[in-house]
């Protein structure tokens, strides 16, 4: 008899009973492969891992319960009379009766997916937290040209930049915008929406390079989920603040919006009769037609992120909004870092140049709380504005320059907003190499590396803070707010630890800040005698621990170290020993950098 | 007109019974009439010129062999006309500006010239036109009747009823929408367009009820944040050199690094990232495709996984530098005993020689030279019999060691002493195990065995000693009484070549140690007790604690197996410490300490509480690692011996030196 032998009559148990493998499901469910592939995308269904592999190693199961989820899914029998329905069509065409099957196409059976979101995200805060993938899809999505060939139509590409734009005018409005990061990939943002990091990527504003190894139906029903939840997150956002969703755009602006399509034909056709006809648009109108000049594409959403910025404020029923929002910024005490988002570009006003990304530092200026103008029609200041502080160049040499603001490369942007202090801009102007551009996503403690110019903000904030404080210790906005000094004296034995710790550190920071006002004093460049101090110490530093480690001393902790590990089970042996060929391995990356950073300083000196 | 008449009679003539001919002849004659009616002339050229041949409408594959193509009028073959080969042919026809309008009449065998008139007929009627340009098929109608004068209608019916009644189909056709309009199958304004979006989330607070399903959802793992390196202008140190580019080449696919950092200049030469696309798919099909499982995973400082050991100052005293060294031997020491006093070392070592060396000195008293390598050593555990059991080759050689008073003296020279060398058959079953022999060179006893004895371990009577004889299957293990100068083997089945064997320190319970197993007999009752597995490969070397309950067995591979033996027949804890074999374990007979010693130069000092509350584990400190011994031959540690009174322990060593640490 062999080993699992199952008498007749008696149900299988188990794993046997339990996981089901996708050949099975699919014969179960009475579906074909891509129908159930769209199942198991629009409802979340994973495969899942089963203790015993009943079957096979090879194969994949999914959960009996899971599949019994899927059974009474209404979506099953809805995309069964879809496929009956597409054969009717095909039946008319067929028969050449086309009449019947123009009438049939016009009324095609459609389904919603608003009940699934609800399913799988019970809480709009479990929407939140998954909202990292559908964010860096609808933008991908939105930066891609419309393909005929895979079935993607122009209007979905405009729903998905509609609703990325819809997203970052709620982001921006609300300064919850926390880190920035250009990577070759794109550009990272991280969001703070109800306590949760949402971290997503948008590719460069540029053409996009379309691979064959793709397979868009797979794509396309996620964008499907993603998109209605988006929507659906977008309204409730919206809903929050107050602002009716969908934006109701000006019926002017939408109707111009219909005509310039229209027009921007018209515009391919004979491109010379633009200018006349443009300026007697209105003027974002006019913005528009000449940005659809250049690409279509962009245009249109450019219109509608403008539109939302009109429009946000004039929308909500004013007063009440900004009361709310003042009574949300005075009560909220945690809110410390959202304050800081938002007044950190405060009293600055940006211009951007033709050549810089328009769209993202459109979203970045404003969601920390700058003010922000273009080169175009349409734009709220001109160039020649005296007010502009900054403008944003990217470009080799900049040929006239206002004296009254500073040329500087997007990057001190996505920089400032990350250090969330105002870089000094030195190092960012026209025609210079910026410094290095560094991850904000990285905990440099943790990683065990600390690259030089991560050390060079840190002093930098740390001066910005003393700059700031008065007394070390208490915050100013602690002073402004009345409920703060109520809290002050509940404070707890623990926090005021910490407090005294924080003014130990901010003391030696001080004096560190001291010290380098001396030497600046003395004449020594700051970045450099920072650079040089920082390598001489650090150098110091690993030579002197090298140095100081006696051999005996070694040799004793290493005894004593192997001693208990003599006494540890061979699990936990095993353990520890994976433990510390991961530290091995991080030790060894950092050694690398160290390496490669002396090696550069060598080449360079 | 005349030939078509001609052909009529023809067609007429010969075939007349066929029914297609007739049929043909019927048109011709009908087309005949006609041409009688209304039209003057025929335009057919069929009809202008005869057809020369006259076989009528069958098919031509019938003559294809033949030499004529058929018949003229009068009967006589028509002969076929020669070929022309397509060369001159077409040279004919390139010279020919009229060929393009040569047809060849395969049923005439001859070339026809269409005229223009008819290419232009055949123009017009591949246009679909009328073949004639002067007819107008459109021509405006001529009612020739006249309708003014007539007395009668051209029709005396009456007006059918029907043309005053609705009709019954159409009102049929009417019911049938009226009902698919009000069942609402038939929409004539498109459905309404519902808001899509809506709030869906509406409050919280109330916690709605979890989906149906008991199945916890799963999120899944973000990807990865972006580090430092895939910025568009990292530092320096994170862009790797050229030559680490290449030699990623040489790794694995799978251990190449996916993403190699590159630095841009300004934001604005930054391309578009070419794998954007490819990765989003990536991440979708994990999304869906990949099986999820919670996984624990353990944050934790790796120290924290070390267990809380005792303070090692909390179990002194024991062994901890290297306080003598035994200088003398020339050769791999493979043994060594300590007395029961404390004052002597018995050593004894591949050199051939057996020393005695004073313990606290290390001056050495006295040597005997067996000219053979040594096995083993033991001293006889009664402390007034000076008696060294010393085991090389097939021999085990009894030496009074000459110390002591002169009472004990005479006492271990009787002992010593064989009146007739006891024949191999006076010792039982007539088949000879051991022959007691006097050695006279060194005053002792000398027990001949068949095969290599590997070592001797005596009674704690200090009467009986057993000898291990691995080679012999059957007598391996001798137990030998030295009173009666009388040797027996053991009455139980060995399964296993034995390595080595030991007595219980109080009781007459007796350890032999296969190279799996230990096994346990009690040799009053002569039977098996237990037997303890170690779940080793090889067992080397096996001691008794000396309250008898634990035991440690030291393996070839390095491991250390405690037994308890009132727990069960499975070590109580394995340790692994030497990376190479264990050589030899020891308990010390007072103090709670054991060590191991093993090839690997080292020696492993423990601290082994045992707790006389048998609900209490005993505790097992590694306490101390001793070094200080060379390797030779691959070999490291050889033997440890704990002092019987102190906290010392010796270790004899391949590089032929004996030393002792004291704590």
């Amino acid at each position: 008899m062999p080993k699992h032998y199952r008498p007749p009559g008696k149900k299988k148990e188990g794993n046997a009973a339990k996981y089901i493998t996708r050949s099975k499901a699919l014969k179960y469910l009475q579906v074909t492969l891509p129908v159930f592939r769209r199942l198991c995308i629009l409802k979340g269904i994973f495969p899942r891992e089963p203790k015993k592999k009943v079957e096979g190693n090879h194969k994949t199961y999914y959960h009996m319960k899971d599949i019994m989820f899927l059974v009474h899914e209404p979506l099953l029998e809805k995309f069964r009379d879809i496929r009956a329905y597409d054969k009717r069509v095909k039946k008319a065409l067929a028969k050449k009766n086309k009449d019947l099957a123009d009438r049939l196409l016009t009324r095609k059976p459609s389904y919603t997916l608003d009940r699934l979101i609800r399913e799988r995200y019970p809480k709009f805060i479990d929407a939140l937290r998954d909202l990292d993938d559908c964010l860096t899809m609808v933008h991908l999505f939105a930066a891609l040209p419309a393909i005929e060939k895979e079935q993607i139509p122009v209007k979905r590409i405009h729903n998905c930049r509609r609703l990325s734009h819809e997203w970052q005018a709620y982001i921006s409005r609300t300064h919850s915008l926390r880190k920035t990061f250009i990577s070759v990939k794109g550009i990272y943002y991280q969001a703070e929406v109800e306590g949760q990091k949402i971290t997503w990527l948008t590719p460069h504003a540029l053409q996009q390079v379309l691979t064959d190894d793709v397979d868009f139906n797979v794509m396309l029903t996620f964008l499907e989920f993603y998109e209605t939840l988006l929507a659906f997150v977008n309204f409730k956002l919206y809903h929050s603040i107050n602002v009716k969703y969908p934006p109701i755009l000006d019926p002017r602006l939408e109707a111009l919006a219909a005509d310039l399509y229209a027009l921007s034909r018209f515009f391919a056709a004979n491109s010379k009769a633009t200018i006349g006809e443009s300026q007697m648009v209105t003027s974002s109108g006019s913005e528009q037609a000449d940005s659809k000049r250049k690409e279509m594409q962009t245009d249109e959403s450019e219109l509608r992120l403008a539109q939302l910025q009109h429009q946000l404020p004039t929308n909500e029923p004013g007063t009440l909004m900004h009361l709310i929002e003042d009574a949300a910024d005075g009560d909220d005490d945690e809110d410390v870092e959202r304050r800081e988002c938002k007044t950190l570009f405060k009293n600055m006003k940006f211009f951007l140049s033709r050549e810089v990304p328009r769209e993202s530092l459109l979203f970045v200026i404003p969601a920390f709380g700058g003010t922000v103008s273009w080169d175009g029609d349409g734009a709220p200041f001109k160039e020649a504005d005296e007010g502009i502080t900054h403008q944003i160049v990217d470009r080799p040499t900049q040929g006239h320059k206002f004296l009254s603001r500073e040329y500087v490369q997007p990057q001190w942007v996505y920089d400032c907003a990350n250090a969330r202090i105002i870089l000094p801009v030195d190092g960012y102007l026209v025609g210079r190499v910026p410094p290095p551009h560094l991850s904000p996503f990285v905990d440099n403690e943790a990683e065990g590396y600390i690259p030089e110019y991560a050390e060079t903000i840190k002093r930098l904030q740390a001066a910005a803070r003393k700059e700031l404080l008065p007394m070390p210790g208490v915050d100013k906005r602690d002073l402004d707010d009345p409920q703060n000094l109520l809290l002050e004296g509940v404070i707890s034995r623990a926090e005021a630890n910490e407090a005294a710790e924080k003014k130990r550190k901010m003391a030696m920071l001080e004096k560190q800040y001291h010290n380098e006002l001396k030497m600046e004093l003395q004449g020594v460049p700051y970045s450099s005698s920072v650079s040089n101090d920082n390598t001489e110490s650090a150098v110091n530093d690993t030579e002197g621990r090298e140095e100081s480690l006696p051999d005996p001393d070694q040799i004793a902790k290493d005894s004593s170290s192997s001693m208990s590990m003599v006494v540890m089970s061979r699990k936990k042996r095993k353990l520890y020993e994976a433990m510390q060929i991961n530290k091995e391995r991080k030790r060894e990356n950092v050694n690398k950098l160290k390496e490669r950073k002396a090696k550069a300083a060598q080449g360079s000196a | 007109m005349k030939p078509q008449k001609m052909r009529y009679t023809d067609f007429a003539g010969t075939s007349g019974n066929d029914d297609e001919h007739r049929v043909y002849s019927q048109e011709d004659q009908d087309e005949g009439a006609e041409a009688h009616l209304g039209v003057e002339e025929s335009d057919s050229s069929e009809d202008e010129v005869a057809p020369r041949n006259t076989i009528g409408d069958v098919p031509l594959k019938w003559y294809e062999d033949e030499e004529h193509i058929g018949y003229d009028i009068t009967g006589k073959k028509i002969k076929k006309q020669a070929r022309k080969d397509k060369l001159d042919s077409f040279l004919a026809g390139a010279d020919d500006s009229k060929n393009w309008r040569k047809v060849y009449d395969e049923y005439n065998d001859e070339e026809v010239e269409l005229t223009k008139e008819e290419t232009r007929l055949i123009r017009r009627l591949l246009k679909g036109k009328t073949p004639h340009a002067e007819i107008d098929p459109y021509a405006p109608y001529v009612d020739w009747f006249v309708w003014e004068d007539a007395r009668h209608p051209l029709s005396n019916a009456p007006e059918p009823k029907r043309r005053f009644i609705p009709s019954k189909w159409e009102s049929k056709k009417v019911v049938q929408y009226v009902r698919a309009i009000r069942k609402g199958l038939i929409k004539f304004d498109k459905p309404k367009e519902e808001p899509r979006f809506y709030l869906l989330w509406g409050d919280d607070s109330s916690s709605k009820e979890k989906s149906g399903q008991g199945l916890s959802y799963i999120p899944a793992p973000k990807p990865k944040f972006a580090g430092h390196e895939e910025s568009y202008n990292p530092s320096i140190e994170y862009i790797p050199t050229q030559e680490e580019i290449n030699s990623y080449q040489l790794m694995y696919e799978e251990d190449r690094p996916k993403f190699i950092p590159k630095r841009f200049e300004s934001l604005r030469s930054v391309p578009a990232y070419e794998n954007a696309l490819k990765e989003s798919f990536d991440r979708c099909l994990d999304l869906y495709l990949c099986p999820r499982a919670r996984k624990k995973r353990i944050n934790i400082d790796p120290e924290s996984l070390k267990p809380k050991l005792p303070s090692r100052k909390d179990l002194r005293p024991y062994p901890v530098t290297c306080y003598l060294e035994y200088i003398g031997h020339k050769d791999t020491v493979l043994s060594i005993s300590i007395d029961v006093s404390g004052q002597w070392m018995a050593s004894g070592s591949t050199d051939g020689t057996v020393r005695i060396w004073e313990v606290e000195t290390g001056r050495c008293l006295r040597i005997w030279d067996v000219g053979i390598a040594v096995q083993h050593v033991a001293w006889n555990p009664l402390p007034e019999l000076h008696i060294l059991a010393v085991a090389v080759e097939h021999d085990v050689l009894l030496f009074n060691t000459g110390l002591g008073n002169e009472e004990e003296q005479e006492k271990i020279k009787e002992l010593l002493h064989v009146e007739t060398p006891t024949a191999p058959e006076s010792s039982g079953n007539g088949t000879s195990i051991v022959s007691w022999i006097q050695h006279d060179k060194h005053e002792g006893i000398m027990l001949k065995h068949l095969k290599t004895v590997s070592s001797v371990e005596w009674h704690r009577k200090g009467d009986y000693f057993s000898t291990v004889v691995p080679g012999d299957d059957s007598r391996a293990i001798l137990i030998h009484q030295l009173s009666k100068k009388l040797t027996q083997k053991i009455p139980f089945k060995l399964h296993g070549l034995p390595v080595s064997s030991a007595f219980h320190p109080s009781r007459s319970i007796f350890f032999i140690s296969t190279k799996k197993n230990v096994r346990v007999y009690d040799l009053l009752k002569q039977k098996l007790i237990k037997k303890l597995e170690t779940g080793v490969r090889e067992v080397s070397s096996i001691a008794i604690h000396p309250a008898g309950d634990n035991v440690i067995v030291g393996s070839k591979e390095g491991k250390l197996c405690w037994f308890d033996m009132d727990l069960s027949s499975q070590p109580y804890r394995v340790l692994k410490c030497h990376p190479k074999d264990i050589t030899n374990v020891a308990f010390h007979r007072s103090y709670p300490l054991f060590a191991t010693c093993s090839d690997d130069c080292t020696a492993y000092v423990f601290h082994g509480m045992v707790y006389s509350d048998l609900n209490q584990n005993p505790l097992i400190v590694p306490l101390e690692i001793l070094r200080g011994h060379r390797s030779a031959n691959g070999r490291g540690v050889m033997d440890c011996k704990f002092h019987p009174k102190q906290p010392w322990l010796f270790t004899a060593g391949a590089d032929s030196v004996i030393k002792l640490y004291c704590h």
